[in-house]
């Protein structure tokens, strides 16, 4: 299992799933219920797909006001437009 | 042969003593492959015989008894078995004789009998090791010439020992006959009883080396020890707590680095003052620990001007009735500090740098306090002293207390906060105002509060702030921190919301378990599975092969699909 990744951006990223952090989100958050095995690796893909998005949207949000940093700003707008996202999708 | 009729009134010894003289190894296999016949009669004989008399004296047996087997092989052996044999004889030299005499023969004797004939070898193996000492002539330049030389010189002499006890090595002798190993089993037999003890010697250590157990300090106890030693030296007092020597000497610098800045800490110089009284009690035994009184001196003395600073500062800065609690506060501590030193339990040293540079600064605001507040502070003092009690002690605990303030193993910290802090606000109550109370409490309530939850939260915030970093990866932008905590917090609810899903869409399904296609469904109500791409070239885009491989059933040899479908 790769433990990070050197990237081009100089930065290292863990690709390892936190399975165990997963798993005991999920029981604290519903002790009546039960994982799979291989679930909790969806979940996984799942929350790197929303950062993803999420991180798309808050760049984008940076470049339009041309700030080279991303501000808190940007990323609570594109929280926004995410979680609105995924709720009208959802309906 | 002339060797009967010289032997017919033969003495053990001069038996014994031919038979070392004729000392020949081969001769009994020689003898016996050509009169095996004859010896296994003669050896029967004397088997016979040997059960009739054991008296070790007799002239016809004597010399076939004593001889070994290759004695036996000697012609003489057909008449001359009558009385005693030479089994019985050798066997009472065997007793008399020092066991390690015997055993070394016998060791020899064994191999070489051993090949021989059957019949006679056992007899002669148990003969041998009555023979022990006269066949050592005999198996033994073979095998252990050396042996023999001291053996013959050991039987020789046993000899002369060997009428008068014959009952003392029965038992010994018993044995080595009837092992094969005699002597190496009777060597083994002294070392046998000379090695159970060792072992068992051994074996105590080693079940004694029990691990130190650790006792907890227990602070009431110690505190009351610290009590009753009056005398209590830096070094003892110091000492007695091990575990915590090492936290305090990491505080002593951080306390110093702290004490300099007393110009904008006067405030919290008060907050000090009360948390240091609360505090100096509990930390005080397990600072104490930590060897080192002259950084307590420092510290303290450095302390003690930060108070006479703050002292003046703060009964003219505060005004109002801000002023008479946290002159209170302070004044107590001045108090106690000079009833600590009064007591004299306070370390010597302390004492006297304390002394030295105290009284100049504490007398001061004593000079203020002592009147008002005076019967107020004792009060305090002594409603405190029994929670706290380490102040008895110290000095070492004042300072602490600075060092608590700048920092402190937070394991401490919050026993010895809720500790004081429980039993001082309400003596405290009534000479301490809620004011002085309250910003140490708040103060100090994020440590305690931090190290209860702390399990809950650190492993939390550590997996939010693992996607919060694959957010800034993927963001390809510089972050704000700020931002990146908005994003854990836009994550612990999108976890929530995904929950809440999964338990709706099991519960559609009828199920307690969440399934991948729980989740499946879930991300195509996202958006993200659409009919064109599949939940598959998601996995494989996002995620590392091993996860891949577990996700996507792949067809493998044999015929089997992992994972099972």
């Amino acid at each position: 299992m790769a433990l990070s990744t050197t990237v081009s951006q100089k930065k290292q990223i863990k690709r390892r799933a936190p399975r165990g952090f997963l798993k005991r989100v999920f029981k604290l958050q519903k002790p009546h219920l039960r994982l799979e095995k291989s679930s909790d690796l969806l979940v996984h893909l799942s929350c790197l797909l929303f950062v993803h998005r999420l991180a798309e949207e808050s760049r984008t949000n940076a470049c339009e006001n041309k700030c080279g940093i991303i501000n808190k700003e940007h990323v609570l707008a594109a929280a926004k437009l995410t979680s609105c996202r995924e709720g009208h999708k959802e309906e | 042969m002339a060797d009967h009729s010289t032997h017919r009134e033969p003495t053990p010894r001069t038996l014994l003593r031919r038979v070392l003289d004729t000392a020949d190894p081969r001769t009994p296999r020689r003898r016996r492959s050509a009169r095996v016949g004859a010896q296994r009669a003669l050896l029967e004989t004397p088997s016979s015989r040997r059960l009739r008399s054991q008296t070790k004296m007799t002239a016809g047996g004597n010399p076939h008894g004593t001889k070994s087997s290759g004695r036996l092989v000697h012609a003489q052996a057909s008449g001359h078995l009558e009385e005693q044999t030479p089994r019985t004889l050798l066997k009472n030299i065997l007793l008399t004789a020092p066991e390690s005499s015997i055993l070394k023969p016998k060791s020899v004797v064994k191999p070489v009998p051993a090949p021989q004939v059957v019949p006679p070898s056992r007899r002669e193996s148990s003969r041998g090791s009555p023979e022990l000492q006269l066949p050592e002539p005999e198996p033994p330049t073979t095998l252990v010439p050396a042996l023999l030389a001291p053996g013959r010189r050991k039987q020789r002499l046993r000899l002369s020992v060997f009428q008068q006890g014959v009952d003392q090595e029965l038992p010994v002798s018993q044995e080595p006959r009837g092992n094969a190993d005699a002597s190496s089993l009777t060597s083994s037999l002294n070392l046998t009883f000379a090695t159970p003890l060792q072992p068992q010697s051994v074996q105590r250590p080693g079940l004694a080396r029990r691990p130190a157990t650790r006792r907890a300090v227990d602070l009431g106890a110690f505190l009351q020890d610290l009590r009753d030693t009056s005398l209590a030296s830096p070094n003892i007092v110091l000492e007695e707590t091990q575990p915590f020597s090492q936290p305090l000497v990491g505080r002593s610098p951080g306390m110093r680095l702290s004490l300099p800045l007393p110009s904008h800490m006067r405030a919290k110089d008060t907050e000090r003052a009360t948390s240091r009284k609360t505090r100096s009690s509990g930390p005080a035994p397990r600072n104490s620990s930590p060897g080192k009184p002259a950084q307590f001196l420092a510290g303290k003395a450095e302390e003690v001007n930060a108070l006479a600073l703050g002292f003046p500062n703060t009964s003219s800065s505060i005004s109002g009735p801000g002023v008479e609690p946290l002159q209170d506060g302070v004044g107590e501590e001045a108090e106690k500090r000079m009833e600590e030193e009064e007591k004299g339990l306070s370390l010597s040293e302390v004492k006297e740098a304390t002394g030295a540079r105290g009284p100049s600064g504490v007398e001061e605001p004593e000079g203020y306090m002592e009147v008002t507040e005076a019967e107020g502070s004792l009060g305090a003092v002594e409603a405190e002293e029994p929670e706290g009690s380490s102040e008895d002690e110290e000095t070492s605990g004042r300072t602490a207390s600075p060092e608590l303030v700048s920092s402190t193993p937070e394991f401490l910290q919050p026993k010895q906060l809720h500790q004081l802090l429980e039993p001082a606000p309400p003596p405290g109550a009534a000479i301490l105002s809620s004011e002085p109370l309250e910003p140490v409490s708040a103060r100090l309530h994020p440590r305690p509060r931090a190290i209860g939850p702390r399990p809950r939260q650190d492993p939390y915030k550590t997996g939010l702030s693992h996607y919060a970093k694959l957010f800034s990866f993927y963001a390809k932008m510089p972050m704000e921190k700020k931002a990146l905590e908005i994003v854990e917090k836009c994550l612990d609810k999108y976890f929530r919301h995904l929950c809440d899903d999964l338990e709706a869409f099991a519960a559609h399904a009828g199920r307690r378990t969440i399934k991948p296609e729980d989740l499946e469904l879930l991300m195509r109500r996202q958006g993200l599975v659409t009919d064109q791409v599949s939940l598959h070239v998601l996995v494989e885009r996002n995620l590392p092969l091993e996860y891949r491989q577990l996700l996507i059933p792949c067809a493998f040899s044999g015929n089997s699909v992992f994972p099972a479908q």
